[in-house]
């Protein structure tokens, strides 16, 4: 007659917990199946941290309580997004708490069409090319990352898994701990914010020139 | 039918490969019939495509994996990572 629901069963990872009995053939099979997420779970842990030694420690740390934690991964699930989970959690204890910031709720404000209408309007050579096109193809990988890690940490996360990752809204839900209508509110105000960032950077480093606002 | 502003509202459900299968069919049609709109669904997709292209770029660095896969075989061991350094 427990009145609890199941869904009180949180997303954190368990470290020291009564063992299942995890043979050593499985252990290593998991362990270099787990290995081959490191370049994904890296990029993440930098764009999050924005610092390289950061970065790995949080990798790291990441990995031992993955490897520590992985009789308790189901086989046949989602490994990947489960290593996700760990970083994110990890993430949230080791680094969060360090960097407080206040959660920004009115960013949302963006315009819609924000970079496509800005670039649209901007002149471009060949004259004849699309400018929307053009500007895109011409954005570096600092301008990316310029704009990426300008962002406030909840909406960096969500595009990171999103547009980096390829997760699917179910899978963000269950790595970040929130509803999937949440995922996509969030997704929705990130990308917006984005492209305002990526039309900011362009425009720093002399890619377009500033548009005036009557075109 | 979809109209324009129906079918933006499904913009990053559509580039996300998260919609139904009639709301899919719904959102192609207008595409279909609308170059503005199509236009501007290639250019956020190019958009969002272009960002994880770029971010993509980026691979562990080889001290970091050695580290990690010599974590394999003794985490049993190690207590800590953070506070090991090289």
């Amino acid at each position: 007659m427990s009145m609890r629901s199941p869904e009180t069963a949180e997303v954190d990872v368990p470290e020291q917990r009564a063992a299942r009995v995890i043979d050593p053939e499985t252990r290593s099979r998991l362990e270099q199946a787990a290995l081959e997420h490191i370049d994904a779970l890296y990029r993440t842990a930098l764009r999050m941290t924005r610092n390289a030694s950061d970065a790995e420690d949080l990798v790291q740390e990441a990995y031992l309580r993955a490897f520590r934690s992985l009789h308790q991964f189901t086989e046949g699930t989602n490994l990947r997004a489960w290593l996700f989970r760990i970083l994110t959690n990890t993430y949230i204890n080791e680094y969060r708490r360090r960097q407080r910031r206040p959660t920004s709720s009115s960013l949302d404000d963006i315009e819609e069409f924000y970079l496509y209408d800005h670039l649209v309007q901007s002149p471009v050579q060949p004259p004849d090319e699309r400018p929307e096109d053009v500007v895109v193809e011409r954005l570096t990988i600092d301008n990316v990352i310029q704009a990426i890690e300008s962002l406030p940490e909840e909406f960096r996360q969500v595009v990171l898994l999103a547009d980096v990752e390829g997760f699917a809204y179910r899978e963000i839900a269950e790595i970040v701990g929130i509803p999937v209508g949440t995922v996509m509110s969030r997704l929705f105000r990130a990308r917006r914010r984005l492209q305002k960032q990526l039309y900011d950077s362009a425009v720093e480093s002399g890619i377009i020139k500033e548009v005036a606002a009557d075109g | 039918m979809a109209n324009c502003r129906e079918a933006i509202d499904r913009l990053y459900q559509y580039i996300d490969r998260e919609l139904s299968l009639e709301e899919l069919d719904e959102v192609q049609r207008h595409l279909a019939m609308c170059p503005p709109c199509l236009d501007y669904f290639r250019f956020e997709e190019n958009v969002l495509t272009f960002v994880g292209e770029k971010c993509r770029e980026v691979s562990a660095p080889a001290d970091l994996r050695d580290r990690v896969k010599k974590m394999c075989h003794d985490h049993g061991v190690t207590s800590s990572a953070i506070g090991t350094p090289d």
